[in-house]
């Protein structure tokens, strides 16, 4: 069966073709053909979680290979949900890398005959890693359309009319979209953590217990509270808030990374 | 043998005083097709008469005699010499022809290429040819199928999308800025003529609403009236920047009259969401330092007419892509082009294989005829599918020939030898 990740791991490349040819020459219709290669691609990606799912009897997040998968699953969520909302050629052109690459490692990782621990058998496990993850995916993006709005505005600063001036979306656009997937991952990574919580005291007694991954999606989950503490307080400028995203996402991707102590089962 | 031709002048080929000389006034455009298309030797033409060309399109009888009648007609009917009017014309025949037709309809032989006009006037010049009758069924697939490469280099490149004149690339760098522009407010300062074009183009694209500020009030309310704004006074202007996101500054002033500090007071009342002044006056009014604040984006003339450049830039690339386009089209109509002047040929060969066969039929009706109705049917059938099966693939040759041979010469050796043999019967 993991050949249906194959074939997905394949439309997702070849949606990718599609969204970096529409990106480069700005033809909307590469934009629409690659959204379709996309969602045939999600539909097989989703196939085969339900597959692993029914056989190995756990959701598919027990270890690093179907984390990853679990994780591209995610980002392909959102950037559907986004493209069918919004019409940026750009988006394709960032996001499908990131989709394609998790796909393809995960497939090249892949372990035949995995046995997931004791402690996972909980109905908790699909919602605090599903909500886990969705925020990860959420604050990608938060971080992509930072950045699509620091080099947008050093190019208007700049008047540098160039390829970038042309290809990426506007300014304000960039920081709406941004602050967007901003409340959407906080509400998510909010969620995780509660759930977490009262999963850690089902589990071992306690409801916070310090392990390294806890403390660091404390720490992520406090610089986004900052974030949009002054992204609604207005007195902001765009640019530092974009900063604040990066490291933002510089800091979800070490709370991704710490899997020691009671979260040392990927 | 018949063909397409252009015989015309441009931008390129001729000078504005010629080409002034030789347009059609737009009253007297009906009446010179109709003329044009009287001429011995002309089938149909069309003229069209722009201010950067005068082209005459026409399908003639012969190839060297056609355009030689429509450029002394050109001659004659617009008084400029043969002698002079000689080195500025270019003529096209065939598919050279199309393409020239295709290229113009789609903006990709004006002055300034890819501007959207061109498409209009085409259709307007072609819809008089239309009304005068001076057009038959060549240039009616001929100007249809223009149509439809324009609009597929419209639609599929992005040749359009770069604006190239000042108050447009300024209307571009608004949006590069805020995106959709509905319900942004525009603050103008000043009530200069460029400053009115910037506006006109803003409220095009749907902006919110709109300020103006002049030190003479009178000129304020009368601009304001124009865009269903309100007029300030000049003194509140400070305070009418922090409610403003678009700022187009056109006066005659000398002086600096927005300052940094000015600027920054606005800002910390707007909470610092993103502004953008537009300064068109020379010499400037807003202080180049004002760009330096955080969100502020400030852009004058010089700055407009790089943005203008890049975007020529643009249409250049984008324009490489129309031409693929053009070949597309100039092929599959040249495709059509060679099934249209199969016509006849196609019917005359045709009719010669169905006349041998009626003609066995009859002898053979006449020497013992057919046992009853339902056997005459069934010959008759039979003889007119062995006509079908004889003329199909030479038909198919004649249409769709893949323009390696000479289709007409193929076809006058099909006739030849499909010819009734004297002495035999």
């Amino acid at each position: 069966m993991i050949w249906i990740l194959t074939l997905a791991a394949t439309l997702y490349l070849v949606g990718l073709l599609h969204s970096v040819f529409g990106f480069y020459q700005k033809r909307p219709v590469f934009r629409r053909l690659a959204l379709g290669m996309v969602a045939g691609a999600f539909v097989c990606h989703t196939l085969f979680l339900f597959w692993i799912g029914f056989t190995r009897r756990h959701f598919p997040i027990t270890n690093l290979p179907e984390s990853l998968c679990f994780f591209a699953w995610c980002i392909s969520l959102i950037f559907m949900l986004a493209s069918c909302r919004y019409r940026i050629n750009a988006l394709g052109a960032f996001t499908l890398p990131m989709v394609s690459g998790l796909t393809i490692l995960s497939q090249v990782v892949w372990e035949e005959n995995h046995f997931s621990p004791m402690v996972l058998r909980s109905g908790w496990v699909y919602f605090h890693a599903g909500t886990a993850f969705l925020a990860y995916a959420a604050f990608f993006l938060t971080f992509l359309f930072a950045v699509f709005y620091l080099i947008q505005e050093k190019e208007l600063k700049g008047k540098n009319f160039r390829f970038l001036y042309f290809h990426l979306p506007p300014l304000q656009p960039c920081d709406e979209m941004s602050g967007r997937f901003l409340y959407i991952g906080f509400a998510a990574m909010s969620l995780t953590i509660i759930s977490g919580a009262i999963w850690a005291e089902q589990a071992w007694g306690r409801f916070w217990n310090w392990d390294p991954k806890e403390t660091a999606s404390l720490v992520t989950w406090c610089i986004y509270l900052f974030l949009i503490h002054y992204r609604l307080s207005g007195r902001w400028h765009a640019k530092r808030a974009a900063y604040v995203s990066i490291l933002g996402f510089a800091s979800i991707l070490v709370t991704f990374g710490v899997n020691w102590g009671l979260h040392a089962f990927l | 043998m018949s063909n397409l031709v252009v015989v015309g002048l441009n931008h390129r080929t001729a000078p504005l005083d010629t080409r002034q000389r030789a347009a059609f006034d737009p009253e007297r455009l009906a009446e010179g097709m109709r003329e044009l298309s009287g001429i011995p030797g002309i089938l149909e033409a069309m003229i069209l008469s722009t201010c950067n060309r005068v082209e005459a399109i026409a399908h003639v009888a012969g190839a060297p005699s056609g355009p030689d009648a429509i450029e002394a007609w050109l001659s004659d009917s617009r008084g400029i010499p043969r002698a002079e009017l000689r080195p500025l014309l270019y003529r096209y025949e065939d598919e050279s022809a199309v393409r020239h037709v295709f290229r113009v309809a789609s903006s990709l032989d004006s002055m300034i290429l890819g501007e959207p006009q061109i498409l209009g006037q085409v259709k307007s010049c072609y819809a008089s040819a239309v009304d005068a009758r001076s057009v038959g069924p060549w240039l009616n697939h001929l100007l249809q199928a223009a149509f439809r490469t324009a609009k597929r280099v419209r639609s599929e490149t992005s040749i359009g999308e770069y604006p190239v004149s000042s108050s447009s690339a300024a209307v571009e760098l608004a949006r590069k800025i805020f995106g959709e522009l509905s319900g942004r407010r525009v603050l103008v300062v000043g009530a200069g003529k460029m400053g009115e074009t910037a506006v006109r183009h803003l409220t095009e694209s749907g902006v919110g609403s709109i300020s103006v500020v002049n030190r003479s009030a009178e000129a304020a309310r009368a601009l304001a009236e124009r865009f269903d704004g309100v007029a300030g006074d000049f003194s509140r202007l400070g305070e009418m920047l922090a409610g403003a996101d678009i700022v187009i500054t056109s006066t005659g002033a000398p002086e600096i009259l927005i300052p940094p500090p000015m600027v920054e007071e606005a800002m910390r009342r707007r909470r610092q969401g993103p502004m953008i002044f537009i300064d068109i006056s020379v010499p400037r009014n807003v202080d180049p330092g004002v760009g330096a604040i955080e969100n502020v984006f400030c852009y004058d003339i010089d700055d407009l007419s790089s943005v203008v450049e890049a975007n020529l830039g643009e249409r250049l690339r984008a324009a490489a892509a129309a031409e693929k386009i053009v070949d597309q089209e100039v092929r599959a109509f040249s495709d059509k082009i060679r099934s249209l002047k199969a016509v006849p040929m196609v019917r005359e060969v045709q009719g010669r294989i169905e006349d041998i066969c009626r003609s066995e039929l009859e002898r053979f009706l006449k020497k013992g005829g057919a046992r009853d109705a339902r056997q005459l049917r069934e010959l008759e059938s039979m003889m007119s599918r062995v006509a079908a099966k004889i003329a199909h693939p030479l038909l198919e040759e004649l249409r769709h020939g893949d323009g390696s041979r000479n289709e007409t010469a193929l076809a006058e050796l099909l006739q030849q030898l499909l010819q009734p043999r004297k002495g035999k019967p």
